[in-house]
């Protein structure tokens, strides 16, 4: 069940969960339970809910679905954001100035993100063209 | 797994893209949400600070986004069942975030980093709003066999047949004159229809057509309109009395049949000389039918070859 192609970071984690101490992993989640409310997550808990059962899973408690959706934006928001040092890094190395329009248009493309995923163990291949 | 994933997803997206035309009301289902998710890939790149974004890349990490909220929803069922329960619990949450390379104790400063930033994707809500104003009218309501997530009943105005029509005018003048110049509309046609298919007579005498009078039929004897009963008597007489209908007519008939053949007359002084013997008839009771051989009852006649043998029909006949 272990997830096949995962980068140095998951690693790192249960190596963390394994050297705390107790039989029970650090769960710092509760925390982020109370105050993630309905209004702050941008996925809905209907859209949540309905891929949680597609994998059978049925969630008692809606907050529980509020901590998925929240966790899964968080994946994203992380993938974006290196996404965007990558962007930034190939638009200063070329030397052009920032007051430049490149500061302020970012564009995210394939070959911004194709890096960053397979930081995190994703690798993709998109064909340039459709036929 | 979350390589696999994402190729296969690669490839899923680009033919779904392809065959998107074709949407039947099941993908609609599929495809709604997954509208949502790429609208929420969407915000989450503009808050990292993208302006625009590439399809493919939109499309990666939309599938991405399925793809993790599924595999977490199945690791955290597998983990719940793993330890013998149903229900998972957020340490199977918890777990299978870990599991999946996820960095759990960065969750509660995200969530409230988000809490100071603004939200920049519109909360998706979708709510059909039915025009109200153009309803009318109470909606009825669901009968108790019905769910309540059904639609509603439509407005009764469209399945409920209410027939109006004016109040008539009861209005006493109103109604007196409408029914003098009805009446005297009818006697005018009727005179008009009489004088164009009868015959004529014209107080001018070189304009025939313009004042066209009724001609009279004078009658051969004038007195005879006065001596026979009208119809509404003869039916009064007749009930009165049918059950000595047979027997008097019978006598009479033989009367009648004696006076004929004595006087062998005309046939309109035969016709009186019937009406005498009738009328003393009458005069004696009124049960007496008056015997006008034309208003008796039907009789049907006996064949005879004779010919005098029909005269009960019509006796004036010799």
């Amino acid at each position: 069940m272990s997830c096949s192609g995962s980068g140095a970071d998951p690693e790192a984690a249960p190596a963390s969960a394994a050297s705390a101490p107790g039989p029970a992993p650090p769960v710092s989640a509760p925390a982020a339970l109370p105050s993630s409310t309905a209004a702050e997550n941008k996925i809905p808990d209907a859209v949540t809910g309905y891929y949680l059962n597609r994998a059978g899973f049925e969630a008692s408690d809606p907050r529980i679905i509020r901590l998925i959706s929240l966790a899964a934006q968080k994946f994203i928001s992380d993938i974006a954001n290196d996404a965007l040092q990558h962007c930034k890094m190939k638009g200063t190395a070329s030397g052009s100035s920032r007051s430049k329009s490149k500061d302020r248009k970012y564009t995210l493309t394939m070959e911004d993100l194709t890096p960053a995923l397979s930081e995190y163990g994703i690798n993709v291949k998109k064909p340039h063209y459709f036929t | 797994m979350a390589d696999a994933a994402a190729t296969a997803g690669a490839g899923g997206s680009g033919t779904r893209s392809g065959s998107k035309q074709s949407t039947n009301p099941a993908d609609n289902y599929h495809l709604a949400r997954r509208r949502t998710l790429q609208v929420v890939v969407s915000s989450l790149l503009t808050e990292a600070g993208f302006e625009s974004a590439e399809k493919a890349s939109v499309e990666t990490l939309t599938e991405m986004l399925q793809s993790y909220i599924s595999e977490i929803g199945r690791s955290a069922k597998s983990y719940c069942e793993h330890t013998a329960r149903t229900q998972p619990t957020l340490s199977d949450i918890v777990v299978t975030l870990v599991e999946m390379g996820f960095n759990v104790d960065t969750l509660p400063a995200y969530a409230k980093r988000s809490q100071r930033m603004v939200i920049t994707a519109p909360p998706v809500t979708n709510q059909p709003v039915t025009p109200k104003a153009l309803t009318a009218g109470q909606n009825r309501p669901h009968p108790p066999h019905i769910p309540s997530h059904f639609p509603e009943f439509p407005d009764p105005h469209t399945y409920i047949k209410t027939p109006t029509y004016r109040e008539p005018v009861s209005d006493y003048q109103v109604l007196r004159e409408k029914a003098a110049s009805q009446r005297r509309d009818v006697e005018r046609a009727l005179t008009r229809f009489m004088a164009k298919t009868g015959e004529t007579q014209s107080l001018f005498k070189d304009d025939v057509s313009t004042f066209p009078l009724i001609a009279a039929r004078p009658f051969t004897i004038p007195y005879l309109t006065a001596l026979l009963p009208s119809e509404l008597e003869m039916q009064q007489m007749e009930e009165t009395d049918s059950s000595e209908q047979d027997e008097q007519t019978d006598t009479e008939n033989l009367a009648l049949h004696i006076s004929m053949e004595d006087s062998g007359a005309e046939k309109e002084n035969t016709s009186v000389l019937q009406q005498n013997p009738s009328l003393s008839g009458s005069r004696n009771g009124e049960e007496n039918i008056i015997d006008n051989p034309y208003l008796r009852p039907v009789k049907k006649p006996k064949i005879r070859r004779k010919k005098h043998g029909i005269l009960l029909c019509c006796p004036g006949w010799s």
